[in-house]
């Protein structure tokens, strides 16, 4: 088959199905717990019912004595891992100790892996779990956040922040100010974290993982073992579900790694549903205090901003809470501080829209309860705000259509129907209302690889250790390599989730499609550059040109088997001069009932500026995916932990709510879909975050305008909306 | 989860036979509440017999009304004419709880004997006087814990920390209330019927004990009676989300209104005790009264009335009255 | 782990009917039904293997049309069975409890939740996993609706989706977006591909495609 040239034009911004759909809808996708490996025996995590204390002893004898037992691990039988001593501050993503699995006797928070047992079957290692006796030195643990703010502190990298005059809002005209709680999130993947571990000697391991980002996973396991890096190789092609909870190296993959190392056979560790609560990260609970002051004319005055999350006490895990604040509006006087009081909890981690989602629901919940103080449109006040260049750096955005998200949005909700008045608005016995909000979040570009690789059948692999947690990377990196390349996408075949692959960063910070894409465009431009040059000295312009023999020709004709590149692209100083955000803005209707207090979400309007889109089909599907969240983040979603016990209450998903389809409105998805000229040769920005940043108050601030009720403290359950 | 012998039942008399024989012995239909329980260590059974397979799915016609087969699955009671024609609180009821596919593996007899879904019960680091039996002198975990989802109403007086203050989690059940479901049971003594009201207890100085159901009797059937006046009937749930969550209250409400009068009323609250809540007294005052927010609003009242909030479920003393009126509402419109 | 017998091996319970088995073993339970057999056995100095095989039982149950004899442990759930002894990892394990429908088989043809299963009561029943859906290379109609819908995001929910999608509409429960949206909900699909999903499977419906 000859290569149609013009078949690979338009590929991006083109809504392609997804290239691993068939794997994905006939099951042939393999997860993390997945692979079948001979030999293969399985970990079963016991972990401890205490959340502060110390192991005294353990009776592990009915658990051994069991036949299929290989092995009961615990911090007294558990090889020694050489990176457990490395301290070097400079080197962590999270500041502080990270937590050390299978090392000592100390408790640091409950569920905190104590053994594992490891047996031929699943089902014999999880009964002898079951048979390990654990006693403890129980300490009186602390989990209470609001309890302990006098605790709070400073981290070490610390995220306060001033401009102008401090607390100018208290001079305003109009001001208001109001204190938000958020609680502890948890991702709650659909896929329970899962790794196994694949010893050769004591010197090389192989480890099939649900990780965001192999080279990450690669390098933290390299240096906890002290391994070179040729002989660590990471495997997620396929992750299911991550949302920020597979960033890291996390207490299942440990123990398969030194489980597997103990009994010298491969182990397979599956973190049980009501593990994954305190062993995979959480969002962290917050209470933010803010202000705003007004002139009468809804002119910000003042911003004032302070917040306080949780984190464990070995760890310092800060998230970037107060960016929104930063940067959305025009104020020019801002004050605002981060501190952290440290809890006997495992430590928090990234969850979608990290930080930025849970300071834009102070922040666009305070708009909201601004806008009524000024008797003027939310929509309109910001509006009135709108930042023409980033108040926080005073450099010009890359992109900025904040105010085409206004409009279009608005325009396509309906919201000039919106009569001002809370409770005013009906639909038979349910009582009708409509909110909005905004939300930024950053647009970066990292550093990024990719292999492509010309078959002499004219057929195109690209290879980067990038990850597809579900965004659809697999996709529209074929798309744009079809295009770049100028071929048809079906010749055009992606891998990634290998480490052994050309370095890419992890899947979170809405930043794969940028760096990425952008290292796969910059490899197929390069292998045409090598093509032209084959063909015609590279005299021509092989970016430009059409090139008049196909590819296969070529390389027939030059007797070369095939062609490979590896390039890594990453963005210059260009991007330095600028602000790079995304944008949205988000119109919610909801409805309530007046004396039950339950609430429907009826319909949710979504407008996304994340410069071009490139691929409409997956991209709306990031949106669903970020507005069921924030139904979720607004009306049910709650980790609640018993602070005498220091244990989660709800660990299961009978109880911690997330959305189910019947809670789904219908949902319209706009997007501006204008070029960033800026940060990547795509004009994409970052897309899967700026969804979720806001939404959560939009559906607060609808549920206000509906019942006069407002909604500081999350989620909005019936209890609290009751008559 | 301990590994088991595992036996199937032929014959109904054979089960009874088998249960009585061994140790820590459980009947096992669908496994929808007991595999998990044995998954969480709460259940440790020697012996499952699996009663699946016996003759005990039908749905039939009898003199007075309808009897179910203690083996019939939710989704099949839910859908079968004979209930959805002369019993729609109780498919009403039925299709509010679980999901499609736990309906599939549910049977009527154990949702009869589902038990709480209280977390200090499943927790089985945590104190519970409903798992470990009072004799442990555990305390109650949920007391002084986080209790949203426990009960108001049928505390008895006196040390609630050794008693229980869990809920009956099923929908089915709350309509079974409202309807004089009569149980079917059959032990090692022969046949005996228990009424619905005797059937599921309240926590009491027994608060590992959910039903009356002895440890070797086997649940055969339900019988329902045909009301000589069907009126028009409701299954109303407040829960968290829309579907797939248990209530925080729910209301089984059946209304027979002629010339604006209640003629027949019957009503039964879920979430809120050990068993569903039910007084015929508050009916019986309803009889007579006109339909009208008013008669429901006391009705309501009466029907709540000595129930006591505890940290988290407070609120659900007014929403249960509201969730009274509003199913009253509903069928009286 | 699962011994897959053929019909013409003559081990230990080849042959025997389950009926028989389940009589030999409740005699056997008369004199050592607690504490499990196998550790009794052990005990005793009974060698482990022997042990072993002495808590399992066979089964005969047909999966994806083919029948399979197995000796299982009574403890064994159907959604283990197919994962980690006969490598259908198509069957997905998201909450292990029957909270998420990630495990959704159908069990003669009725869809059911694979984690609270006990494999066992299988015993002569037809099951279908995602991995029988399609009928060799041509993928069934909701698997098609589902690529084109975009019905999925990481994929992990996703055979438990279309399993149910697919009984939805046998069940008859699939005539307006409303009631798939009840029908559908004891499928928690985490990434928020519901409306997509509640459109492919209006698609299929409509279609009046054989499913």
């Amino acid at each position: 088959m000859e290569t149609d040239h013009t078949a690979g034009k338009e590929q991006i911004g083109r809504s392609m199905s997804r290239v691993d759909g068939r794997l994905k809808v006939t099951g042939g996708a393999k997860y993390a717990a997945e692979y079948e490996l001979p030999a293969l025996v399985y970990g079963v995590l016991v972990t401890s019912t205490i959340a502060r204390g110390r192991i005294r002893s353990f009776d592990t004898r009915a658990a051994e004595k069991l036949p299929g037992v290989l092995a009961i691990m615990t911090y007294k039988n558990a090889p020694a891992v050489p990176g457990y001593k490395d301290t070097d501050p400079a080197e962590k993503r999270v500041a502080g100790q990270e937590l050390r699995v299978f090392f000592d006797d100390q408790i640091q928070f409950s569920n905190q892996p104590v053994a594992l047992a490891i047996a031929d079957t699943l089902e014999k290692a999880t009964y002898a779990a079951s048979l390990v006796n654990v006693v403890y030195d129980v300490q009186k643990p602390t989990t209470d956040l609001s309890a302990n703010l006098t605790k709070a502190y400073t981290p070490e990298r610390p995220d306060d922040y001033n401009r102008g005059v401090a607390d100018a809002y208290k001079q305003a005209a109009v001001r208001i100010e109001q204190e938000y709680h958020t609680p502890v999130h948890v991702h709650n993947t659909m896929e329970p974290h899962a790794a196994t571990a694949v010893w050769e000697g004591d010197n090389a391991v192989t480890v099939y993982n649900k990780t965001q980002g192999v080279s990450l996973a690669k390098k933290d396991i390299q240096k906890l073992f002290g391994l070179s890096p040729d002989n660590v190789r990471v495997h997620s092609p396929f992750v299911g579900g991550a949302f920020g909870s597979s960033s890291r190296i996390w207490p299942p993959e440990m123990a398969a790694l030194l489980g597997a190392k103990l009994v010298k056979r491969p182990v397979k560790v599956v973190a049980k549903r009501e593990q994954v609560f305190n062993l995979v990260g959480y969002r962290p609970e917050s209470i933010q205090r803010v202000a705003l002051g007004a002139t009468a004319a809804g002119k910000l005055t003042g911003i004032t901003h302070h917040a306080v999350g949780l984190t464990s006490q070995y760890e310092q895990f800060t998230e970037r809470i107060l960016h929104p604040t930063k940067s959305m509006y025009q104020s020019p006087n801002l004050n605002a501080t981060y501190r952290l009081v440290g809890l006997d909890l495992s430590t928090p981690c990234w969850a979608r829209g990290p930080g930025e989602t849970t300071g834009s629901f102070a922040l666009e919940s305070a708009m909201d309860e601004l806008a009524y103080a000024l008797n003027m449109d939310p929509l309109a006040l910001r509006r009135a705000n709108f930042a023409e260049t980033d108040p926080e750096s005073k450099k010009p955005w890359s992109s900025n259509y904040l105010r085409d998200c206004y409009e279009q949005g608005a325009r396509a909700f309906g919201w000039e129907k919106r009569d001002p008045t809370p409770r005013s608005m009906h639909d038979g016995e349910w009582l009708v209302g409509m909110g909005m909000s905004a939300g930024i979040y950053k647009s970066d570009r990292a550093a990024a690889s990719a292999r492509a690789r010309l078959g002499a059948d004219g057929s195109l692999l690209i290879q980067t250790a990038a990850a597809d947690v579900g965004p659809g990377t697999y996709t529209i990196l074929t798309q744009i390599a079809a295009e770049t390349m100028g071929i048809d996408a079906s010749r055009v075949r992606v891998e990634l989730g290998d480490s052994a692959f050309p370095q890419a960063p992890p899947q979170y910070g809405s930043h794969t499609a940028v760096s990425v894409g952008s290292a796969v465009h910059d490899a197929c431009q390069e292998l045409r550059r090598k093509l032209a040059a084959l063909t015609d000295n590279g005299k021509r312009d092989a970016t430009a040109g059409q090139a008049e023999q196909s590819h296969e020709t070529i390389l027939r004709q030059h007797n070369l088997p095939e062609l490979v590149v590896v390039t890594e692209s990453k963005g210059g100083a260009e991007l330095e001069t600028v602000a790079r955000r995304s944008f949205a803005a988000h119109f919610v209707a909801v409805q309530v009932h007046p004396t039950l207090g339950m609430v429907r979400v009826t319909k949710i309007v979504s407008a996304i500026d994340a410069g071009k889109v490139l691929n409409p089909k997956t991209a709306r599907s990031q949106v669903l995916g970020a507005a069921t969240w924030s139904i979720g983040m607004a009306l049910m979603e709650e980790g609640v932990i018993d602070d005498r016990s220091g244990r989660y209450v709800n660990n299961n998903l009978a109880d911690y709510h997330v959305p189910v389809v019947a809670d789904m409105p219908a949902i319209e998805v706009i997007f501006i879909d204008k070029n960033d000229s800026v940060i990547d040769p795509m004009g994409a920005k970052g897309l899967g975050e700026i969804s979720m940043t806001g939404m959560a108050a939009a559906i607060t601030n609808a549920i206000y305008h509906a019942t006069g009720k407002r909604i500081r403290h999350l989620p909005a359950t019936p209890d609290k909306l009751m008559a | 989860m301990k590994n088991f012998q595992y036996t199937e039942a032929s014959q109904p008399a054979q089960a009874v036979q088998q249960i009585g024989a061994g140790r820590d012995t459980k009947f096992v239909a669908g496994g929808t509440n007991l595999v998990d329980l044995m998954k969480y260590g709460i259940e440790q059974p020697d012996t499952l017999i699996d009663i699946s397979r016996l003759e005990l799915a039908k749905i039939e016609k009898t003199a007075t009304g309808i009897r179910i087969g203690a083996l019939a699955r939710n989704s099949d009671m839910a859908e079968h004419p004979l209930v959805t024609s002369q019993f729609p609180l109780l498919a009403e009821a039925l299709l509010a709880g679980a999901s499609p596919q736990l309906r599939n593996m549910a049977t009527l007899g154990g949702n009869l004997m589902q038990r709480t879904r209280c977390n200090y019960f499943y927790d089985i680091s945590q104190p519970c006087n409903k798992r470990q039996g009072p004799t442990a002198q555990a305390g109650c975990g949920a007391l002084e814990g986080y209790n949203r989802i426990h009960a108001i109403l049928g505390l008895e007086s006196g040390d609630l920390n050794q008693s229980c203050i869990a809920t009956n989690p099923s929908d089915m059940n709350v309509a079974l209330a409202a309807l004089d479901a009569v149980v079917n049971v059959s032990g090692p003594a022969g046949q005996r019927a228990i009424p619905i009201r005797d059937f599921h207890r309240l926590a009491g100085k027994k608060p590992q004990q959910d039903t009356t159901l002895a440890p070797n009797e086997l649940i055969t059937s339900i019988d329902l009676t045909t009301p000589q006046r069907a009126g028009k009937s409701h299954y109303l749930k407040v829960r968290d989300r829309a579907s797939y969550a248990f209530a925080l209250v729910s209301v089984a409400a059946r209304l027979v209104v002629e010339s604006g009068r209640i003629q027949d009323v019957r009503l039964a609250l879920g979430g809120v005790a050990h068993k569903p809540w039910r007084l015929t007294s508050v009916e019986q005052q309803l009889i007579g009264k006109p339909a009208t927010e008013a008669s429901f609003r006391e009705a309501a009242r009466q029907l709540v009335a000595g129930a006591k909030g505890f940290e988290h479920n407070a609120f659900k003393i007014e929403l249960a009255q509201s969730a009274i009126v509003r199913a009253l509402q509903t069928v009286a419109a | 782990m699962a011994d897959q017998q053929h019909p013409d091996e003559s081990a230990e319970h080849s042959g025997a009917s389950r009926r028989d088995f389940l009589k030999q073993s409740s005699i056997m339970a008369a004199f050592a039904i607690t504490p499990p057999a196998a550790v009794t056995a052990v005990e005793k100095g009974l060698h482990e293997t022997i042990a072993t095989r002495f808590e399992q039982m066979p089964l005969r149950v047909t999966i994806n049309g083919a029948a399979q004899q197995l000796n299982i442990e009574p403890r064994v759930t159907l959604l283990d069975l197919l994962r980690e002894q006969l490598n259908l990892t198509g069957t997905k394990k998201g909450c292990d409890h029957g909270q998420c429908g990630a495990c959704t088989v159908h069990v003669d043809g009725t869809r059911v939740n694979a984690c609270l299963t006990l494999a066992m009561t299988t015993e002569g029943c037809k099951v279908t996993t995602i991995e029988g859906l399609a009928d060799g290379d041509q993928l069934h109609p909701m698997q098609e609706a589902f690529i084109k819908h975009d019905g999925f995001q990481c994929g992990y929910c996703t055979p438990g989706q279309i399993m149910s999608a697919v009984a939805c509409i046998r069940e008859g429960h699939a005539d307006s977006p409303d009631e798939i949206r009840e029908y559908m909900s004891g499928n928690i699909c985490r990434c928020g591909a519901y409306s997509n999903i509640v459109d492919a499977i209006m698609d299929v419906k409509q279609g009046g495609q054989k499913v």
